[in-house]
């Protein structure tokens, strides 16, 4: 088995430092932006990253397409084993692909509880023993406070730790309240253990953590995402 | 030559017992072109003439696709008979790809059944437009309303019925047509004489609400019906063309009601298929040009330009093989030259006939849009004809490897001489199914893309060739390769006494990420005579037929040569090639053989609630689930399973999930058996050997 733990050189691991630990089992986590910002690429990279510790991820995702999600995994897989010098990339990767299944849900009228169920029939009919779940293109807008906590309850009960995404859309008014966090998440903080905000600036995306589980949030995260890659790198 | 405008080229699809064949039997009665109609279940022992093949009626699937000539109303219909068994894909694939348009036929009182789902799927995957014909309605229980409904929740389809029944089950007498506000009843023993007659009294309100409903739905493809209905002004010209608009864009399914049984309401159907199903230059057709690198061209259904053809059928007749083809573009006539994309054979066409059933007509000319049949062609099913200067390929050139045998042996001497026959033309049919001799066992041995593609076909060597086999356990294809480099020197000796043999080889053996084989000489300097480097690697070709691991093909091996010795009297071909063989042998367990099995894409879809089961399926299979998409009812499950572990799973599939779900599986790639189930294959393989 190729584990490869996670390096202190890790933006990763950076990403846990300065939320006590990560998100953990049970807990669920948002990455928050405008569109085109590069959610979902930082939401492969946190998954491939899983990967590579050989802990079977699966991705949840409401896009009209599987082909294109697959496509992501690939570049970013490549990126990381060239930035690592992967030798016998081919194997690792053939190996790490086993640990991954994709979900795809038409968003329209599927509802969380037909979600949870199918995701919980993968673990338990598939043995497919996920330690993360990473939800891709959710739509906050049209989310209950009921839905997130369904979503919370099932983390809870399946010791999963849950990734998602949330899509900042131009409504007229700020997209971030008093605190930081996205106007769209405000209802929804109790559930949600870390908040992750992405900042175009310039030529860089800043990461801003806005929420840490009970503990005061840290701010700007010493990272950035690289504009080539999309990947998220240590900022220098 | 018909125009285009005036052709259609369609399909039948349905569940079993939805009525497909009677209702085929009474499109060709009321065409005109066969005098009587015979009952499907065969009561006078003739049978339907669209199914000539008894396996067919027997396993109630369509396995070939026959192409039956019809007219009706100054119009040229080619009805294909289409297979509604998801395994044989390559069969599957060339029927629907003639398609243009098809009827999708359901029963009045079953409704949307599991294979209705299925051959729908099919439909849609390949973007053919259809219109439904609700059968069956002089059953107890009919209800059409009721399958409409069940179009729109199950199908997902935007179902608009164009017509309301008169009577249902006993009373069933005719349909109330939508379009014109008129009733049709049908008279006479075989219901030839339709009467066009003033909609019953009870009827009108019902009508009135459902042609509203029919209003409704096709106002959103037309916006002149939809002025014209604010003006009250509604024309059924207008009506009819914004129907065919939707239909043609997969966007509304017209639904037409009655029984073929009972002679009801199939003429109106036929008016439906003219009026809404698309013309062949309606719908877009792409070949792939085999110049530039395989890009996609649009083909145009114009007669006047240079011909493209499609061999989509073969059929052995009694004077000689006959090649169904639909013509994509140009036109074709008895003298024309075209030559075969594929094999690179010239043809000249001989004589050019159209098809009902077992019956033909000779015709001068096809053109754009048709469908025909050739004779004296040599061709595979597949083939791509070209007029010279083109160089296009309708379907994809590239055929797998199959990845199962099977060995068969005739029961008695008259088999034996008809199965060579039989052979013969499967292979030429169907580029997956192949054949040879063994010749160790001096077994005939029959090899397939699955287990149900050789079944269907030792069925059809009775049936048809009347030859009959007894079959050996599916053997699936494995292979060995080498996961390591390792070196050999060998020396082949034999200088006792006679004429003696010498020859030494030096080198290594490494993997090869591509291909079977490669052989490198780099040796300097004549320390293996040029003459007997041939000969070495003739040696190693020979020697990797048969793996040592399980007797298996080796692939993805390279052999670099890169010293030697010889015997200026005693060295020879034979003994560079023993030589080889030698130090192949040597070196093979050195660079760490291992076992690769045919790992399969396999594609299960099947109602959401029976999820959990298809992902415990793909589990216990060793298989590794790739993705699930699930729309609300259906969902849909890629997976890579090992061949080995899908024998026997559309049974398994079909118990678990009441014959809901179903599943498609070709050949992926070859994969790395895993070191428990490689010891079991290397233990029978030695038990084997005896």
């Amino acid at each position: 088995m190729v584990k490869t733990p996670l390096t202190k050189r890790s933006p990763l691991r950076i990403l846990e430092d300065y939320t006590h630990g990560g998100p953990g089992p049970g807990s669920i986590a948002v990455l928050a932006s405008p569109k085109g910002v590069g959610k979902t690429a930082c939401l492969v990279h946190i998954a491939t990253e899983k990967l590579f510790q050989g802990k079977p991820v699966i991705h949840v995702s409401y896009a009209s397409r599987v082909d294109y999600i697959i496509t992501w995994y690939e570049d970013i897989f490549k990126e990381i084993a060239r930035q690592r010098r992967l030798r016998s990339a081919m194997a690792v990767h053939d190996e790490i692909i086993r640990k991954r299944v994709i979900m795809n849900f038409k968003q329209d009228g599927m509802r969380t509880e037909q979600v949870l169920r199918s995701v919980e029939a993968m673990i338990t009919f598939g043995k497919f023993s996920a330690e993360t779940v990473i939800v891709d293109g959710y739509d906050f807008a049209l989310a209950t406070t009921d839905d997130l906590r369904k979503f919370k309850d099932f983390a809870s009960r399946m010791e999963l730790e849950i990734w998602f995404s949330a899509s900042l859309r131009e409504t007229g008014g700020p997209l971030f309240d008093a605190d930081g966090t996205p106007c769209v998440l405000s209802a929804h903080r109790d559930e949600l253990d870390v908040v992750i905000t992405l900042h175009a600036r310039g030529d860089r995306v800043e990461l801003r953590v806005v929420k840490d589980h009970d503990h005061p949030a840290a701010g700007i995260l010493p990272l950035r995402l690289d504009p080539k890659t999309l990947l998220i790198a240590r900022d220098k | 030559m018909t125009t285009i405008d005036r052709m259609r080229n369609i399909g039948i699809s349905a569940h079993i017992d939805s009525g497909k064949t009677t209702l085929t039997e009474r499109i060709l009665f009321y065409c005109k072109k066969i005098h009587k109609t015979h009952e499907v279940k065969g009561k006078d022992g003739v049978g339907a003439t669209m199914d000539h093949m008894d396996l067919e009626r027997e396993r109630g699937i369509t396995i070939t696709s026959a192409a039956t000539y019809v007219s009706w109303a100054g119009h040229s219909v080619n009805i294909i008979d289409t297979p509604g068994h998801v395994d044989f894909t390559i069969e599957v694939e060339r029927s629907l790809r003639v398609l243009d348009g098809a009827i999708l036929v359901l029963c009045a009182v079953g409704g949307v059944q599991s294979q209705t789902i299925t051959v729908d799927r099919q439909l849609r995957r390949y973007n053919v437009p259809r219109i439904a014909f609700v059968n069956k309605c002089d059953r107890v229980g009919a209800n059409p309303f009721k399958v409409r409904d069940q179009l729109e929740e199950k199908l997902k389809h935007n179902a608009v019925l164009m017509q309301v029944p008169i009577g249902l089950e006993d009373g069933h007498r005719g349909v109330v047509d939508l379009v014109e506000m008129k009733a049709l009843t049908f008279e006479g023993p075989g219901g030839e004489n339709v009467r066009v007659g003033e909609i019953p009294e009870d009827l009108l309100a019902e009508a009135r609400k459902r042609r509203d409903e029919l209003l409704d739905a096709a106002s959103l493809f037309s916006d002149e019906l939809t002025v014209a209905i604010l003006e009250e002004k509604v024309t059924a010209g207008l009506i009819r063309e914004a129907v065919r608009r939707g239909t043609i864009a997969r966007k509304l399914t017209p639904v037409f009601l009655g029984s073929a049984y009972k002679n009801k309401g199939v003429q109106a159907l036929l008016d439906g298929i003219v009026a809404y199903l698309p013309h062949p230059g309606e719908v877009e057709n792409e070949a792939v040009d085999l110049e530039a690198g395989g890009t996609a061209v649009k083909l145009v259904t114009d007669p006047s330009l240079p011909a493209v053809l499609l061999a989509f059928k073969l059929e052995d007749g009694p004077f000689g093989q006959l090649t169904y083809i639909r013509i994509y573009q140009g036109h074709i006539e008895k003298g024309t030259e075209l030559w075969n994309t594929r094999s690179g054979q010239k043809i000249k066409i001989g004589r050019l006939v159209r098809m009902h059933a077992d019956d033909m007509e000779d015709i001068a000319e096809a053109g754009a849009g048709d469908i025909a049949a050739l004779f004296g062609v040599e061709c595979a099913s597949g083939d791509t004809f070209c007029a010279p200067g083109l160089n296009l390929a309708m379907t994809s050139i590239y055929v797998p490897e199959p990845v199962i045998s099977l060995a068969i042996k005739p029961v008695d001497q008259r088999s034996l001489d008809r199965l060579a026959k039989a052979l013969n033309r499967f292979a030429k049919e169907d580029p997956t199914f192949r054949t040879h001799v063994d010749p160790e066992s001096h077994e005939t041995i029959i090899q397939g893309m699955g287990e149900l593609h050789l079944d269907v076909y030792v069925e059809r060597m009775k049936r048809e060739y009347d030859a009959e086999v007894e079959t050996g356990a599916p053997q699936v294809a494995y292979r060995e390769s080498i996961t390591a480099r390792a070196e050999f020197d060998y020396v082949h000796k034999k200088q006792t006494g006679g004429a003696g043999q010498f020859g030494r080889v030096i080198g290594y053996i490494e993997p090869l990420a591509e291909g079977a084989f490669e052989f490198k000489n780099e040796i300097k300097g004549g320390r293996i005579p040029r003459d007997f480097i041939p000969s070495c690697e003739k040696g190693f070709r020979s020697v990797l037929k048969k793996g040592e691991l399980i007797g298996f093909p080796v692939i993805g091996v390279r052999v670099v040569l890169t010293d030697g010795a010889y015997h200026e009297v005693d060295s020879s071909d034979a003994a560079f090639q023993a030589a080889a063989v030698g130090a192949f042998r040597q070196v093979y367990r050195k660079a760490k053989p291992q076992i690769l099995e045919p790992i399969m894409k396999v594609s299960v879809e099947g109602p959401v609630d029976f999820a959990g089961n298809i992902f415990a399926t793909i589990n216990q299979r060793r298989g590794t689930i790739v993705s699930s998409v699930e729309d609300g009812t259906f969902t849909r499950v890629d997976a890579e399973v090992p061949l080995s572990e899908m024998f026997g799973y559309s049974t398994v599939l079909r118990s678990l999930t009441q014959g809901k779900a179903e599943f498609t599986m070709e050949f992926l790639r070859y994969g790395r058996v895993p070191a428990p189930v490689a010891e079991e294959l290397a233990k029978t393989a030695a038990a084997g050997k005896g």
